[in-house]
């Protein structure tokens, strides 16, 4: 199974009630505007939100879950990684603060602990240890009007698929995170164009671990390539001299 | 005063700002010390001194590969200073990423907790290993002086070659893989910057600033110590970097082309200023200027095309690192004054550390004079603190430490850092209502404005520990709570009134103290009833109450006729299941879609509640 979750823009009431239980789930502290923020909710100590969109859409943001994350791909130290079930994951023990993970993802979820002296990356963790308990993550289950349900992938794809085809004049044909980056956990569908969600781009469908998948396979043929090319390189010009040297010696004691 | 201690004056009180800067970064955390942001993670610390630093230190592998590979031995005297540049370059990285990651003290990690699918994994490796490398090249320089490690020195001396080409295959990796970071950032890097081949320009750039930081340090070098400058070397030099720009530009414009961006060159923004005016910086006018064979063999020349060059290909990595990203909310990221000067401390540290290398081992085939060293000079007098200052050596460096103190504390001076974990309040500017006790405030934060009683609010909410009752600020850009936060009726789901709609010259254009007296506590509970205007708004016989002056919308009616025995089955029946919402809304979409709610609702007139038809309100 891959845990998902289904969030439905037309149904969202922007009650805040998913905002609320993912704070008590995750113990998180009371959250203070601050310099660095961004203004869609988000921050180290709020891993969801409901950002309103075009038409008064209210959308929960929050990780998307990528089937190929590529914050775990950036990760040096493998501080990131994801569950068998698809959850992905931090683990501030070994995280070494370089930020490259919060650099990398497209829809720029990962927030850092700014204000502190010793500060951790923060993001949603799809409530691990409770789907792994065969429960459902906080924030679906707190959801009054089921906007954001919780399920696997492929029968919540189903299912979204289902919704559009019974009311296509309603909903955009579309469902978000079925192929964007690779595909996420995280599914939306919504009648309005969800871009808003991901800072007005639209994530295409190549995931992006590929894309420094390619640079980092020729590392190690790059390497032996370039040192066998300079030890060649330097041998040839050696021997040359050498022969240089020799012949030009013989030349003049010949004369 | 001479060049050298001009300088060194100058470098001891930038590492003495660094070091007052450092202090809050490791106390207060990146928040307090820098202008980073969710939005912006990496900024100058990355793109200069890393990204920079790295690609400023790559004459090391290009002078070494000259020499030891192409075996073109009339460059050798500029092997040492290269290498020596380089070895401290990268220390200067290292130092430099301290400052920015987050927990510095786990940077080991690196070496323990593998994913070598991550570009920054190999980057990292391979700063690591190569500054081994540079070390082991530079050892035998020092080594020199000290006749106890002439064994080990031998054997350095022997391996030389394999460590060359070993640091050849290191650089060339990572100065390419520092381009490779940026691929996972399509949607952040601007088009006119990412490229599937930015490694590839990564290490071709590299290779020109290489070449070009040798002539700009033999000719920095060559000013302060009173020496010729190898020129004639050095156009050589100059004539392989023209080279190299030449193929660099024709790549990128070439890639530009072929990805199709090249449209985005002509659109009205800054970016495509910026992108001509690195390109021009950096490749552009070092070309024109190189290929002028008399520029090439003149000192200025070199000098001014070298300049140019390096200001160009670290502003290019500055604005890869950070400087072209484009924001959500098309702000973008300016460096703090603390970030600049622990970047310029940075490098000062390390020219510090270069001038004493040469200063006092044999870097150069002769070493320059000791600048204080003069034997006729006799210990100084200050005047000003009527105390000697010893001899000249002596002197100068109480000058450089009274600098360096002098510049720390003028750091500490203005450094605005708040604790670690303050209240935090820092974004929204707060100011002291002003102009007597009533203010003309955009109350409801709708556009029309409204006359505020503050001081009455004040007194009324408890004094002057009741500001931060409507200025929490606890909301992005919240410098004060609308009115109708506290007076929540105002805007109550209702259907039968709607305060906007009364208020507001569009609609029934009622003024103020038409319904709320003046001289009272403007509340829905001092307001005029409605029936005022509405005649025979609650029939008799209508179960509603209409509380506080104002019809319960239909919803709240409803509710409240419902949920009661609900709460009260459920109890009896333990059915807890009965108070959800989805108990009676078994459709969802009849409570979601507003649309259709208005129209039943429409439709239910006379039944428990009159809704107001639109002759009424008339």
């Amino acid at each position: 199974m891959k845990a998902a979750i289904l969030t439905d823009t037309t149904k969202c009431n922007n009650c805040h009630e998913c905002v609320v239980a993912c704070k008590k789930q995750n113990q998180l502290p009371v959250d203070l505007p601050r310099r660095w923020d961004l203004d869609d909710g988000l921050s180290a100590k709020n891993w969801t939100s409901v950002v309103e969109g075009p038409q008064h859409a209210f959308a929960r943001k929050q990780c998307r879950h990528c089937l190929e994350p590529a914050c775990a791909s950036a990760c040096p130290v493998g501080a990131l990684h994801q569950t068998k079930l698809g959850a992905v994951v931090y683990e501030g023990s070994k995280c070494m603060g370089c930020r490259y993970c919060m650099m990398a993802c497209p829809y720029g979820i990962p927030r850092y602990e700014w204000q502190a002296a010793v500060p951790y990356v923060r993001k949603c963790i799809f409530c691990y240890d409770r789907i792994a308990a065969g429960r459902q993550p906080a924030c679906t289950e707190a959801c009054p009007t089921k906007a954001t349900i919780f399920g696997d992938r492929d029968q919540l794809l189903a299912e979204a698929h289902d919704r559009i085809a019974k009311d296509p004049g309603k909903y955009v044909n579309k469902v978000w995170g079925e192929f964007d980056a690779g595909g996420t956990s995280v599914l939306y569908i919504s009648n309005v164009d969800l871009s808003f969600l991901s800072a007005g781009h639209v994530v295409g469908p190549k995931p992006l671990p590929a894309t420094t998948a390619t640079a980092m396979e020729a590392v190690p043929f790059a390497f032996t390539g370039v040192m066998a090319c300079m030890a060649g390189l330097s041998w040839i010009i050696e021997r040359r001299m050498r022969i240089e040297k020799d012949t030009s010696g013989k030349d003049e004691s010949h004369e | 005063m001479n060049r050298v201690r001009r300088l060194k004056l100058a470098l001891w009180t930038l590492v003495g700002l660094a070091a007052s800067v450092a202090a809050a970064r490791f106390l207060f955390g990146l928040g307090a010390s820098t202008n980073l942001t969710d939005a912006n993670p990496w900024g100058v610390w990355v793109g200069f001194d890393v990204m920079g630093g790295v690609a400023l230190a790559a004459g090391g592998f290009i002078v070494t590969a000259t020499v030891y590979i192409f075996k073109l031995e009339r460059f050798h005297a500029i092997v040492r200073p290269a290498v020596l540049t380089a070895f401290l370059g990268y220390l200067a990285v290292a130092i430099g990423l301290l400052f920015d990651l987050g927990l510095p003290w786990n940077i080991w990690h690196m070496i323990v907790y593998w994913n070598p699918r991550s570009p920054l994994f190999e980057v990292g490796w391979c700063v690591m290993l190569y500054l081994t490398v540079l070390a082991l090249e530079f050892f035998p320089v020092p080594a020199e002086e000290f006749p106890r490690l002439a064994k080990i020195r031998a054997t350095l001396v022997k391996a030389r070659l394999p460590l060359v080409i070993v640091g050849i295959g290191l650089s060339s990796l990572h100065q390419s893989s520092l381009g490779s970071l940026f691929l996972i950032m399509p949607y952040r890097l601007h088009p006119l910057w990412y490229s599937p081949i930015l490694p590839v320009m990564f290490l071709i750039s590299a290779i020109g600033l290489g070449l070009s930081m040798v002539i700009f340090e033999s000719h920095l070098t060559a000013y302060l110590y009173h020496r010729k400058p190898e020129t004639d070397l050095l156009a050589s030099f100059a004539n392989a970097c023209r080279w190299v720009l030449t193929i660099y530009v024709i790549v990128r414009i070439a890639d530009l082309i072929i990805r199709r961006q090249a449209a985005q060159l002509f659109v009205a923004d800054w970016r495509p200023g910026l992108f001509w005016f690195e390109v021009m910086v950096m490749a552009l006018i070092p070309i024109a200027l190189f290929s002028a064979s008399r520029v090439r063999h003149s000192r200025a020349g070199q000098w001014t095309a070298a300049t140019f060059a390096v200001c160009g290909i670290v502003l290019n990595r500055i604005d890869v690192g950070g400087v072209a990203h484009p924001r959500p909310d098309g702000a973008f990221y300016l460096p703090s004054w603390t970030e600049i000067a622990i970047s310029v401390g940075v490098v000062s540290a390390a020219v510090l550390a270069f001038l004493f290398m040469i200063e006092h081992f044999k870097v150069w085939e002769e070493r320059p004079a000791d600048p204080n060293a003069d034997p006729l000079k006799l210990p100084e007098f200050d005047p000003v603190g009527a105390t000697w200052l010893g001899v000249p050596g002596i002197a100068a460096r109480t000058t450089y430490s009274l600098a360096f103190i002098l510049a720390a504390a003028v750091g500490f001076g203005f450094l605005k850092v708040e604790p670690a974990e303050s209240r935090g309040i820092d974004a929204t500017p707060v100011q002291r209502a002003r102009g007597g006790e009533v203010l003309w405030i955009d109350g409801n934060l709708d556009g029309f404005g409204v006359a505020f009683k503050h001081v009455e609010h004040e007194k009324r909410e408890g004094g002057k520990e009741s500001c931060v009752k409507c200025h929490h600020m606890n909301l992005p850009r919240d410098e004060g709570s609308a009115c109708a936060r506290c007076h929540r009726d105002m805007y109550l789901p209702v259907d039968a009134f709607r305060h906007d709609w009364h208020a507001s010259p569009s609609g029934a254009r009622v003024a103020c103290y038409q319904c709320h007296a003046t001289g009272q506590v403007r509340t829905a509970e001092s307001a005029v009833r409605c029936d005022k205007c509405h005649k025979n708004l609650v029939p008799t016989g209508a179960s509603i109450t209409v509380k506080h002056n104002q019809a319960v919308a239909y919803t709240e009616a409803m509710h409240r006729l419902c949920i009661g025995c609900h709460v009260k089955k459920a109890q009896e029946k333990s059915k807890p299941e009965m108070t959800r919402c989805d108990w009676c809304h078994k459709d969802r979409r009849e409570v979601i879609d507003s649309r259709e709610l208005v129209l039943r609702r429409a439709g239910l007139t006379g039944q428990n509640v009159v809704l107001p038809t639109p002759e009424a309100r008339k």
